[in-house]
């Protein structure tokens, strides 16, 4: 298939491609995910300043995920990345327990914004690989999940160094892509 | 592509020709035609090296191997240059019928060539496993490390406690900093620390800038981040340009340190020239200086120095 093809495709298909935002606290794996969902090397990462962006085909989809910096000197930008998101992932380190309620704050005040209201919301339990790592049905309870009732959600359990658990919470994503109106 | 393949294709089949040609008219091989009339330097060693992996001959081959396994051993090192060379560019002499006696100061620059060939394929091994090495908070060794980067940096307010909310300001993410080594491992820390011990001023300077209010970027994450910038260059083999251009020094950990310190301090001086509005344009003002970087180091001729006499007015 020649350039202008693939080009003449993109074009007719405009509600294939979709923002996802990818958000949690520093440490949690979000650029690791990001190179796992683009099949790049995960072993040479470094803590983001700023945010990385990648675009990536699955299912037919053309995927524009945004991974955001987590530090606390970052979070008050992410607001400025809430416009258009189709999906939020949502990525938890399943092994720092000291800072689970900070991220169940965190994830809480993110669902309260307008502009992420009704947003599908995927959460990666992360990290199922170390030994301390609290099994996703506890992290769902920690972080509040069943309380949720605005929007449809999925909690999925991973290991993102080594991919385990993306590409099913990836499958999630595809079957609940909002319709645009 | 199709071009491109078909001149490898044509080169691969036409260099023999070339080369007896050339040197039946100038009576010299393609070494000595290196050595004699390319610039010292990245300029000579690259071709050098490229000359040698090219080569179908035997003798050639076995050399290279041959050097290749005393990196592998770790045995690549100055005391042992003389074993492991003397033989090596006799054998290169016989090979290509050159007269030792004729031709000294081919041997002094060929042999400088294949330590420095050889000194940067260490350099790569020995890199490669400070990041692989993970930190680790049980390691005294390492636990010091951090705790004289702190001191270094900030000598007046002393640490509170080992996990503290100050490490963030010298820029690191949380309380820890032993999660944010990541993927660079010790490497990162060895560089910042390299940093602050060999250039404290200009590493407060840069710190300094760090803290601006509104050009303000995190001090330590930047740092590990040209921590990995420069370990791709040093394996993709673009450092080669400032590695072999060093004329005191053959390529080693050290350099390697000071090529970090170069990247810190221009990355620094980019973004405050930059104005950014916030840390969010961190990614693609790093992109452009990358893209600087590689282009100065795609010029055989450049020099890298920090200009530290502009900081301390």
């Amino acid at each position: 298939m020649g350039l202008l093809n693939i080009l003449k495709k993109l074009r007719s298909n405009p509600e294939k491609e979709l923002r996802l935002l990818l958000l949690g606290l520093d440490n949690a794996g979000k650029t690791t995910l990001l190179k796992q969902l683009a099949s790049e090397d995960v072993n040479q990462v470094t803590p983001t300043a700023g945010f990385n962006i990648k675009s990536v085909l699955s299912n037919g989809f053309k995927l524009n995920v945004w991974d955001i910096g987590g530090q606390r000197k970052i979070r008050p930008y992410w607001r400025n990345y809430f416009e258009n998101t189709d999906i939020l992932i949502y990525v938890v380190d399943c092994s720092d327990h000291q800072r689970l309620e900070e991220t169940s704050h965190e994830l809480a005040e993110l669902l309260e914004d307008e502009k992420l209201r009704g947003v599908p919301m995927l959460v990666y339990a992360n990290k199922q690989d170390l030994a301390t790592a609290l099994p996703s049905s506890e992290i769902a309870t920690h972080l509040g999940l069943h309380l949720i009732r605005d929007r449809t959600w999925q909690i999925q359990a991973c290991v993102a160094t080594d991919g385990t658990g993306v590409k099913e919470g990836m499958e999630w994503v595809c079957k609940n892509i909002p319709t645009k109106k | 592509m199709i071009v491109f393949n078909i001149w490898s294709v044509l080169q691969w089949y036409l260099r023999p020709f070339i080369k007896w040609f050339l040197r039946k008219t100038t009576r010299l091989c393609e070494l000595q035609r290196i050595c004699y009339g390319d610039r010292v330097g990245s300029e000579r060693t690259r071709n050098v090296e490229k000359s040698l992996m090219m080569s179908r001959t035997r003798d050639v081959k076995e050399v290279v191997s041959y050097l290749d396994g005393t990196v592998l051993q770790r045995r690549f090192i100055r005391c042992h240059f003389r074993e492991i060379l003397d033989p090596s560019v006799a054998i290169i002499l016989r090979v290509k019928k050159i007269n030792p006696k004729l031709h000294v100061s081919f041997i002094v620059s060929f042999r400088r060539c294949l330590e420095q060939i050889w000194s940067y394929r260490s350099l790569i091994d020995e890199v490669e496993e400070l990041r692989r090495t993970q930190f680790d908070s049980n390691n005294d060794e390492h636990e010091q490390m951090l705790l004289n980067l702190w001191s270094l940096l900030v000598p007046d307010s002393p640490l509170e406690g080992r996990v503290s909310k100050q490490w963030q300001h010298i820029g690191f993410q949380g309380d820890d900093p032993k999660t944010d080594f990541r993927g660079m491992g010790l490497l990162g820390l060895e560089n910042l620390l390299f940093f602050a011990t060999n250039y404290l001023q200009v590493s407060r300077h840069v710190l300094s800038h760090s803290l601006h209010p509104t050009y303000g970027y995190t001090y330590a994450i930047v740092g590990i981040n040209i921590t990995s910038m420069a370990y791709y260059l040093l394996k993709d083999g673009s450092a080669k340009t400032y590695m072999f251009n060093a004329k005191q020094s053959l390529p080693n950990i050290n350099l390697f340190h000071k090529f970090y310190c170069y990247l810190f301090y221009e990355f620094d001086k980019m973004w405050i020239e930059s104005k950014p509005q916030n840390i969010m344009e961190f990614s693609m003002i790093f992109k452009k200086f990358e893209n600087a970087v590689r282009m100065e180091l795609a010029d055989p001729a450049s020099v890298f120095r920090i200009n530290i006499e502009v900081d301390n007015i």
